[in-house]
């Protein structure tokens, strides 16, 4: 019973939410438009936490990830200011972001500090270097390239919805695209299955031969390509860039991995099961916007809901333990 | 295929001659036991042998050609794979993708191929009759013993090297039940009978005596004999790895014991697995508790320490009835030694006497809150006299101790509260035979002295040893309690299985 209410739990409770807010907003909640609207909100935040799941998938954490956001935006709207092209300065800010994580990768990976310290430490690094880069200004209007903040807003049209064409964002694809990415590196392909044996068990895998260091080293280069790819659709998306737009990814993003763990049956990450947390976040935020509900009291109940949530999942699991 | 030739292997650590002069030869078609006690030098050997370690003199011929050492790659090219006593199971994965942890995935267009992944690890499973293992299941999913199983099945896959034909397992049965044990020596069997050798190496001199063809005991690093089994026996290879006789491994109950008062009442204990146990304890009595895997040995160990919560029952101690959790049976008088040592006993990091001294910090404080670390050293100090405990210091972490030295550390912790009862949750797995002397004279001491002991084991000469009465367990439930005295092994043995056959005939 416990068992099936750790395992279908999550789902249930996913769609209560999708039914309550279905009800209370009948108008315009489930309609194709609020939901594509809510698919380019959590676009960031997908493509953050889909590439977090990377390294959770080894018990490992990337606290840096939002700071790096920050980072690769100005670094990318600096380079608009010194008339570079959109590709050229996308391209280096995206080298940011790997450099940025490699760096991670060594320093958790090579020098072995834990990636708790490791990325705290980083994450100070990328935000102090977000305001050196930026001089502490935000960067907008005729300093970014038109052709930069159009993406965001364009799309392909798929259909038309009370006389105005609805829109599959620029953004949306990007985020689909990322998780797809990932899902085959982690499901289909011999490299991410190393990285699930390192986090199942770190000493059988390095007693079965499996380089750990290097493994380890290189997934947090997703971690720093994500972030700052998040980085730039958020720039993109606002049309201006300043050294702290991105620093709220991080937890929420470590949280919808944590939420998507749940629905797991063996409690490991999945980036399908992240998808499905960033989902949730995403539908509570928009609902609740829609609602009215007071921003402030919004985060209260959203932490609350991934407190419950994580919470029952662990009583759920404790017990199916105990029975062993 | 050819056999392997250890000749006259040498591996020194500063002073110390971890082996000196060892010469072996491992052929296919055998199981070739390896004993000793602990610090004889096997596990060095075994690093030998897996390359790991290279020796400073000697070599390792194969068919007549020397493989060059210190080289884990040419080891497994030379077709060796070991079997290590601890578990690596890699939770999260399936027991396909388990199987194929130290070998490259099948793919297709660089993706993973999972239906000749799964086909390859049920084909390995096959091979040794292993069909009702699901390969797609998760590893964690199955008991110690299967794990195990599958971790030789993984060693069938083909791959680039050579096949694999010789097996080193490192006391493999340290952790698995007896009935997993069977499994894995029909498993043992069906290698033998493919071609396969296996260098085994275990404390448990029943399996030895079951397995081997052909025995070398070690002692001091030194190669003391290889014999084939018809030419030796358990006496014999005791007297080889000790140096000593050990006729007397179970010192004998003093002869004018009288039983005491009792000390334990159980009543109608129901906690999770276990079903209505009632009992009593004398001071001084040792009570066995035995049964197959999965009877609820632990579980009635567990219940007793409050470790697991009742549902029903009552336990007495000295007349005062326990209902609370491990808090109030320690400071009751029971002392509990855990079957996981590593894991549910001891802070394998932490000093000797921080790990004796744990249980019963408030009784050694000064003014009630400071610690005391003078007096929790004095009494780790006395107690480890008590229990022999051999260890450089008692501020020495334990994780640097044998698997017997640990054990008794577990001792001493439970011995530091003067216990009137003991449980002991199969007290010598993985403990060497001196150690494991040691311990079963402590017992006998401890008994004496009026110490009432429950001992749950799956070591049958064990039990039938040191129990005064043993109680066979079934189905979570007490079934029922025979005089130990005059008992055979297989007496105790079919008691196991026989009242599920009357009840099924019933």
């Amino acid at each position: 019973m416990m068992q099936v209410a750790r395992r279908f739990g999550g789902v249930a409770g996913m769609l209560a939410v999708i039914a309550f807010f279905a009800i209370n907003l009948p108008e315009t909640f489930l309609t194709p438009r609020n939901l594509l609207n809510i698919s380019q909100q959590i676009s960031m935040l997908t493509v953050v936490a889909a590439t977090m799941t990377v390294v959770m998938v080894m018990g490992d954490f990337d606290l840096s990830v939002g700071s790096m956001a920050s980072l690769s935006g100005v670094v990318a709207a600096i380079l608009f200011t010194q008339d570079w092209s959109v590709p050229a300065a996308v391209g280096v800010a995206l080298a940011v972001g790997l450099a940025g994580g490699l760096f991670n990768g060594i320093v958790v990976s090579v020098v072995g500090i834990l990636p708790f310290v490791a990325t705290l430490a980083t994450l100070t690094v990328f935000s102090g270097l977000a305001f050196v880069v930026s001089d502490g200004r935000t960067i907008f209007g005729r300093d970014i390239p038109p052709g930069f903040g159009d993406f965001a807003r364009g799309g392909p049209v798929i259909g038309m919805a009370d006389e105005r064409a609805l829109v599959l964002p620029n953004l949306t694809l990007v985020a689909i695209a990322v998780v797809l990415v990932i899902w085959i590196v982690l499901e289909q392909t011999s490299y991410g299955r190393r990285l699930y044996a390192i986090g199942g068990n770190r000493d059988a895998a390095r007693l079965a031969g499996i380089p750990v260091v290097p493994l380890r080293l290189s997934a947090f280069a997703f971690t720093g390509v994500g972030a700052a790819l998040a980085g730039l659709m958020y720039a993109s998306r606002v049309a201006s860039a300043n050294p702290t737009q991105g620093d709220g990814l991080m937890l929420t993003a470590i949280a919808a991995v944590f939420l998507g763990m749940t629905l797991t049956r063996d409690g490991q990450p999945k980036v399908l099961a992240t998808l499905a947390g960033v989902a949730v976040l995403g539908v509570l935020d928009n609902g609740l916007t829609q609602m009215r509900v007071d921003s402030y009291v919004r985060e209260v109940l959203v932490g609350a809901i991934i407190l419950f949530a994580v919470g029952l999942s662990a009583l759920g699991r404790r017990g199916a333990a105990r029975r062993r | 295929m050819p056999q392997l030739d250890l000749e006259t292997i040498s591996r020194r650590f500063g002073a110390v001659t971890a082996l000196d002069g060892v010469s072996l030869s491992l052929r296919p078609g055998e199981v070739h036991a390896l004993m000793g006690e602990n610090g004889a030098g096997k596990s060095t050997l075994i690093r030998v042998l897996a390359g790991l370690d290279r020796p400073d003199e000697g070599r390792i011929m194969l068919g007549g050609e020397e493989i060059p050492p210190g080289q884990p790659a040419a080891m497994r090219e030379a077709g060796l794979r070991f079997i290590h006593q601890e578990l690596h199971a890699v939770k999260g994965l399936s027991v396909a993708e388990n199987m194929h942890l130290d070998h490259p995935y099948p793919r297709r267009a660089g993706l993973v191929n999972w239906g000749a992944l799964n086909a390859a690890a049920s084909e390995a499973l096959a091979r040794l009759g292993l069909e009702t293992i699901d390969p797609r299941a998760p590893m964690t999913d199955l008991g110690p013993g299967d794990q195990m199983l599958v971790r030789i099945a993984s060693t069938l896959i083909a791959d680039g090297d050579r096949p694999a034909w010789l097996y080193v397992m490192d006391e493999p049965t340290a952790a698995l039940t007896s009935g997993e044990s069977e499994r894995l020596f029909t498993v043992i069997g069906q290698l033998i009978g493919q071609g396969g050798g296996v260098l085994y190496v275990s404390h448990r001199m029943p399996e030895v005596l079951r397995l081997a063809d052909r025995v070398t005991v070690l002692r001091d690093g030194r190669h003391v004999s290889t014999r084939p089994l018809s030419e030796t026996g358990e006496a014999r290879i005791i007297e080889e790895m000790t140096g000593r006789d050990l006729s007397a491994l179970f010192p004998p109950r003093r002869s004018d014991a009288t039983p005491g008062e009792v000390v334990l009442r159980v009543e109608q204990l129901s906690a999770g697995p276990l079903e209505e146990a009632t009992f009593e304890l004398r001071a001084g009595e040792v009570l066995g508790v035995a049964g197959i895997a999965g009877s609820g040995r632990g579980a009635l160990l567990r219940a007793l320490v409050g470790e697991q919560s009742r549902s029903d029952g009552t336990v007495t101690l000295d007349g005062r009835t326990l209902n609370g959790g491990p808090k109030q049976a320690w400071r009751g008088g029971m002392a509990y030694v855990p079957r996981e040592r590593r894991s549910e006993g001891l802070m394998l990091r932490r000093a000797i006497f921080e790990n004796v001294a744990l249980p019963h910090l408030s009784g050694l404080a000064r003014l009630r809150y400071f610690l005391d670390h003078r007096r929790q050293r004095r009494v780790a100090r006395d107690l480890g006299g008590q229990v022999q405990l051999k260890a450089a210091s008692i501020t020495q972490a334990c994780e640097e101790l044998s698997g017997g030295n640990q054990q008794k550390v577990l001792f001493a912790r439970a011995l530091a509260g003067a216990p009137k009862v003991l449980l002991l949750d199969e007290p010598t797995r993985g403990v060497d035979i001196g150690a494991r002397s040691e311990l079963y004279r402590l017992i006998r001491e401890l008994s004496d002295a009026g110490l009432a002991v429950v001992m749950a084991s799956s070591d049958l000469p064990e039990l039938l040893g040191l129990s005064d009465r043993i109680a066979i367990m079934r189905d979570g439930r007490l079934s029922e309690f025979v005089e130990a005295e005059g008992l055979t092994e297989a007496e105790l043995l079919s008691r196991f299985y026989h009242l599920s056959k009357e009840e099924q005939a019933a």
